[in-house]
């Protein structure tokens, strides 16, 4: 083939190739464009599902903490409630042996010996006047028939004298 | 001190198992309360379960292990167990006779009461009205509990009936009115105690709960002794203080196994099951500790639960609490095996004062429709799944399967709730709304129109309803619950 048929065959080709480079560059701008777009829109959905991941972990995290927090202050209450109710015990288990030592001191007094009369007639009035009355170490006495015994002592009278005081003992830890 | 003078008796002619019987002794009566000193000092404390001339056979609460007859003395005290009522009480745990377990010192009392109490006196009595919302939507709107009503928890072993009572424990309320609970465990196990004890810790805590625990090797006498226990101080807090009381007991047939116990101790005869000819009325005397009284405030409502040994609910213990309450919240197994918490049968249970407390100026106006239509479109689905068990889902009508739907929606979105989620009446009914709402709007007939209208109910779709006939189509709404896979299964997850 010589040089100007060539150049009549380039020629003549010179539309088609234009055509195809068009369009060839027309297709590559809108795969690009696509492509662009495709991945905005990826870009998009990701950083929205990123969104929704975060919300959701804040949401369960603040859930958990709302739960934990709920369980510390359950837990910080029983302690605190416990700690209330054992030092009341503490208090009246004072004031029960405080009271049986006061009571004690009586033993010591002048006015001892007619308390321990009135107690030996209590104890004779329960149990009949052939009881057998004998005197009790912490003071008070004891009387006993067969069968059947009445404790009189000051520690046992005391206690029961603080049985008896009943909601009056509140005022040891209320105003 | 005692009606004896504090006389104590020294002669104990035999000490048998629990039992101590005590020679010589004059006055004594039956359930009297006996404080027993040993000779070490060691105070431990009994019931006389007979008396008979100069004996007295008395029941030991901590049991007879380790005394020593020669050494022990018995104080009898006049008269039965009387224990201090009052605000004290409140975020108090105690074991079933009211001594404390939870470190503090005993219970004080600015007076104290018999625990035997006595039933409110029927002319005195206030017709129970107002709810006690338990926070648990299924009873809630189906079974409204009204303050002063007793209703009774059936269960059957196995079925989580102390969750559920735990639960109304924990969340109930009467709407910002002052309020507590007293909870009466009997016979429970460690665990189960243990677990109590937990569940309702946050309202021990605010100071609204009274907590009794008698564990299952507690002495029988004493599981006896817990629930008057708990309705004594119940009764005081409710008609002195003027709270609104809700008393649960669990579990009442170990209760009432006790009291056979007792019963055969004495030598009396065996009724019904061996349990004691007087079972209905001793359980009368607990369950008509509540109510309300005239010119007095507060409230005391009772939900005794007990399990039906075998399921079997002509047993003695449920057949005669059925006579003396007013309904029943039956649980189902086989709702508990669909996984649905909490498994309670509807079409069984029943409250039968709800009317008194829900309803318009109580609770919401469309509240006891709302109730009737699921219980009857509920009743619908039960026979139409009979059906399709014999004829198969494909060959039901559209309407039908539509029924299979909503019961499928009432169980999942409406009845189920999670155990620690107390959930208001008004979220409740929406959820009997939704529900509702998978049925053609033909089906809802006792639901009023505006009502319908303002819930947005649709009619049927007879086109979609003829596609059907031929097969499963799939419905244009995505809404509609002829997907098995329908939103509303969706929101129950």
């Amino acid at each position: 083939m010589t040089a100007a048929a060539s150049d009549r065959t380039a020629n003549a080709l010179h539309p088609v190739r234009t055509g195809l480079l068009r369009a060839a560059h027309a297709d590559a701008e809108a795969l690009l464009a696509r492509a662009d777009r495709e991945a905005a829109s990826l870009v998009e959905q990701a950083r929205s599902d990123a969104r929704a991941l975060v919300a959701e972990a804040r949401r369960q995290g603040e859930a958990d903490g709302a739960d934990s927090a709920r369980d510390l202050l359950v837990r910080a209450r029983r302690e605190a409630r416990s700690r209330t109710l054992g030092a009341r015990r503490e208090a009246y288990g004072r004031l029960r042996r405080e009271a049986a030592e006061r009571v004690g001191g009586l033993c010591a007094t002048e006015g001892y010996a007619a308390l321990r009369e009135r107690l030996e007639q209590r104890a004779r009035a329960l149990l009949g006047p052939g009881a057998e009355v004998t005197g009790h170490a912490d003071g008070g006495v004891v009387a006993r028939t067969p069968g059947r015994r009445v404790d009189l002592s000051l520690t046992e009278l005391a206690d029961r004298a603080l049985d008896r005081m009943g909601g009056e003992v509140r005022r040891l830890w209320e105003p | 001190m005692s009606r004896s003078g504090g006389i104590e008796y020294t002669t104990v002619r035999e000490l048998r198992g629990p039992l101590a019987i005590v020679a010589g002794v004059s006055g004594i009566g039956w359930d009297e309360y006996v404080r027993i000193t040993l000779a070490s000092g060691e105070r431990r404390h009994g019931v006389v379960l007979d008396a008979d001339r100069d004996l007295a056979v008395v029941q030991v609460l901590e049991g007879t292990a380790g005394m020593d007859p020669e050494g022990v003395r018995a104080a009898f005290s006049g008269g039965p167990l009387r224990v201090p009522v009052g605000t004290d009480w409140l975020g108090r745990v105690c074991n079933g006779r009211g001594e404390p377990l939870d470190g503090g010192p005993p219970v004080f009392g600015s007076r104290d009461a018999e625990v035997g109490g006595a039933p409110i006196n029927p002319v005195r009595r206030e017709p129970p009205s107002e709810p006690v919302l338990t926070g648990v939507g299924v009873v809630d709107a189906l079974t409204t509990l009204v303050r002063g009503q007793k209703l009774p928890v059936f269960s059957v072993a196995g079925l989580p009936h102390l969750e559920l009572a735990a639960q109304i424990a924990a969340q109930a309320t009467t709407a910002g009115e002052a309020f507590c609970v007293v909870f009466a465990g009997m016979g429970l196990t460690h665990a189960d105690a243990s677990f109590v004890r937990d569940a309702l810790e946050e309202r021990s805590a605010a100071g609204e709960l009274v907590l009794l625990l008698n564990t299952a090797d507690d002495p029988v006498i004493e599981r006896i002794l817990t629930p008057r226990i708990a309705l004594t101080v119940a009764e005081h807090l409710a008609f002195t203080d003027g709270r609104h009381v809700l008393v649960v007991m669990a579990d009442m047939t170990t209760y009432a196994e006790a009291l056979r116990e007792v019963s055969a101790a004495r030598g009396e005869v065996p009724a019904r099951r061996a349990y004691p000819g007087y079972l209905y009325s001793d359980l009368a005397s607990l369950y008509e500790r509540c109510g309300r009284v005239r010119g007095r405030p507060g409230s005391v409502t009772v939900v005794p639960v007990l399990t039906m040994p075998a399921g079997d609910i002509t047993h003695p213990v449920p057949d005669l609490t059925g006579y003396i309450t007013e309904g029943q919240i039956v649980l189902s197994p086989e709702t508990h095996a669909r996984g649905v918490y909490p498994p309670v049968d509807a079409l069984s249970s029943l409250s039968r004062l709800m009317r008194k407390g829900a309803g318009p100026g109580r609770t919401r106006d469309d509240h006891l429709d709302v109730a009737a239509q699921l219980l009857a479109s509920l009743a619908r689905a039960r026979q139409v799944r009979d059906l399709a068990d014999l004829v198969g889902r494909a060959a039901l009508s559209p309407t039908d399967r539509r029924y299979l739907d909503f019961e499928e929606a009432f169980l999942r979105d409406f009845a189920d709730q999670r155990d620690d989620e107390p959930r208001g009446l008004d979220a409740s009914l929406e959820r009997g709304w939704r529900a509702l709402l998978t049925l053609p709007r033909g089906q809802l007939s006792m639901l009023p129109a505006g009502l319908l209208d303002a819930h947005g109910a649709r009619e049927s779709d007879d086109h979609e309803d003829a596609d059907e006939v031929g097969g499963p189509g799939r419905p244009e709404d995505p809404d509609s619950p002829e997907d098995p896979d329908s939103p509303e299964e969706e929101a129950s997850r």
